[in-house]
């Protein structure tokens, strides 16, 4: 049986809201409102699987969240983890998870971090032992150690993230939730992040589930992403079979000493300042022949071979599937 | 569990003196505020001489009790008082995520140690009434008035309990719910029985102030309103454990239904 294991999920909000037209009644008329977050998802994960979920803003992830965290109960459909209704049970259900949401902080605001910890440790009832020595681990993993008497209210967005981090994992959750984990970060605190999480994922077996925006987390971390759209799970499988399905796009971008005639080169071609930018699809046309025509069509001073661009893939994606 | 509870009080603390001078400011400032109360009772009182079958002893004495147990309620039931926040921040989801029982959680996150100024101007008001009524303090009546004290701070959050119910429903403000805690705490420093009947039915059998505090208190003070024997005047504080277990039960319920909506 697989470690997670969702059949037919799905939730649907309902929404009171008064009448927009109506006269004294809309005082008391309530007008219902169905609104399907998720419809019939279906989905196993194994354990110690690191999957992105990804897709745009409304798309049913922070529901597919809430409901394998057991926040909410789903409306249709029912879902597994490790054998157990997330909904039932809580306090034993909960007991084995951890999570981190990007923008809402689970620790305690005006006390130094090192305090939190400490309460977490009452919370999750973990013999003192056992917590130090995962304490002294995840410190110097997360190189915690500079600021673990700080409260948290004074640490920078990187530090608050590692000290969030560490505090959902104190009690060695079987599955981890993150969700967009690195926004809002700089590029060193990023790989940084993204480096722990691979070596947390290796060294305990901890199954992570990631919500993000940013294409470079899921090029670094998931070997397998599900994308949401709609409410509807639109993708389920392997990053690289998604990126040669929305064929990547990749920028040539070309300074020529006087002004080319680019009429016979078949890439799209822009203008930046003086340089020229050429858009083209590797698979369509490969860049061996592009380039000669490029040479030919004036004398080059300085070319630049962009990489592909992933948000713009995510974009075209996004646009393909049409959400 | 316990281990639990009493580290988070600690940390609450902790986090409290924080902000050391804001916090004593905070302090003095309900002092003064519930400290005003007390003087507006007295000069009326000074006017009056009697309200009922009371004097003014009797009437700071009531008035001592319950503004110093609305204090300590509101100095630990903070959790509950604004929950409203806390669901508006979505707090209410880590909540939920953590392996702790929820209504001890919410509890568990907030104190407001500024009540501490209202709870002393209230154990000032018992103390100058007991000694002005020369009560006779035997092992009994202190051994009542602590069960009073606990038992009312249990139905103050009960009542407390019934606003934070109602957030589950509404992200919206429900002010209407005040009538019973603030309206209750401005009605009920007076003893129950100098108002018209059905005030003093709600406030007996509803929101059973008067069984847990004006009862007990009565006899204490040797002028019981409701003649019982002695027994009952320990028995009755106890219906504000069981308004608490009640509201409790509901505001559950009310947790399960914002599981399933999501509101």
């Amino acid at each position: 049986m697989p470690f997670i294991e969702a059949r037919g999920l799905g939730k649907t909000y309902v929404r009171h809201a008064a009448p927009k037209t109506g006269g004294i009644s809309r005082l008391w008329k309530r007008e219902t409102q169905h609104i399907p977050a998720l419809t019939d998802a279906n989905f196993s994960i194994e354990r110690g699987e690191l999957v992105g979920l990804i897709g745009p803003n409304g798309a049913g992830k922070s529901t597919t969240v809430k409901l394998l965290t057991g926040i909410l109960t789903p409306t249709e459909g029912t879902c597994t983890v490790n054998g157990r209704m997330p909904w039932e049970d809580r306090q034993a259900y909960v007991r084995h998870l951890g999570a981190v949401f990007g923008q809402r902080t689970q620790l305690w605001w005006d006390v130094p971090i090192r305090d939190s910890f400490l309460l977490l440790r009452d919370i999750y009832a973990l013999d003192h032992a056992v917590w130090q020595r995962r304490l002294d681990e995840l410190i110097a993993e997360l190189d915690l150690a500079d600021f673990l008497h700080t409260p948290l209210r004074q640490l920078s967005l990187g530090q608050r993230m590692r000290a969030e981090l560490c505090g959902s994992l104190l009690h060695e959750p079987e599955l981890l939730f993150l969700d967009e984990p690195t926004i809002g970060l700089d590029a060193v605190s990023k790989l940084k992040l993204r480096a722990f999480l691979k070596k947390e994922n290796h060294a305990h077996g901890t199954t992570i589930l990631l919500t993000t925006h940013d294409m470079e987390d899921m090029l670094a971390l998931c070997s397998r992403v599900m994308v949401l759209g709609h409410g509807k799970l639109l993708y389920d499988g392997g990053l690289d079979a998604l990126l040669q399905r929305y064929d990547t796009v990749h920028t040539l971008r070309v300074m020529f000493e006087k002004t080319p005639d680019l009429s016979a080169v078949p890439a799209s071609v822009t203008r930046d300042g003086d340089a020229y930018i050429l858009t083209y699809e590797p698979a369509k046309l490969a860049t061996s022949v592009l380039l000669p025509q490029v040479l030919s069509a004036g004398r080059v001073r300085e070319m630049t071979l962009k990489e592909q661009n992933v948000d713009e893939l995510i974009a075209r994606m996004y646009k393909e599937m049409a959400l | 569990m316990m281990r639990y509870v009493v580290h988070s009080v600690k940390m609450l603390m902790k986090s409290a003196m924080q902000y050391r001078s804001s916090l004593l400011m905070q302090v003095i400032a309900q002092f003064v505020m519930t400290g005003g109360e007390l003087m507006a009772v007295t000069v009326l009182l000074s006017r009056f001489r009697v309200i009922g079958h009371w004097g003014a002893a009797e009437i700071m004495f009531f008035f001592g009790v319950m503004q110093s147990t609305f204090a300590l309620t509101e100095l630990f039931g903070r959790g509950i008082a604004a929950f409203q926040g806390f669901i508006g921040r979505g707090e209410f989801d880590s909540v939920l995520l953590r392996p702790r029982p929820l209504l001890l959680q919410v509890m568990c996150s907030q104190l407001d140690p500024r009540r501490l100024g209202s709870f002393i101007v209230g154990l000032a008001a018992i103390w100058m009434a007991a000694v002005q009524l020369k009560i006779a303090w035997t092992a009994a009546k202190a051994l009542l008035m602590a069960e009073v004290v606990v038992c009312s701070v249990m139905l103050l959050l009960g009542l407390f309990l019934i606003e934070a119910t109602m957030c589950f429903f509404s992200v919206k403000s429900i002010e209407m719910v005040n009538v019973l805690t603030y309206g209750g705490r401005s009605t009920c420093q007076y003893p129950v029985d100098i108002f018209p009947t059905p005030l003093r039915l709600l406030f007996t059998y509803a929101a059973p102030v008067a069984l847990c505090m004006h009862w007990p208190i009565s006899w204490v003070l040797g002028q019981p309103m409701v003649v019982l024997a002695q027994g009952w005047y320990y028995v009755t504080p106890l219906a504000g454990l069981v308004f608490f277990a009640l509201m409790a039960a509901i505001w559950y319920a009310g947790a399960k239904h914002y599981r399933s909506t999501g509101t």
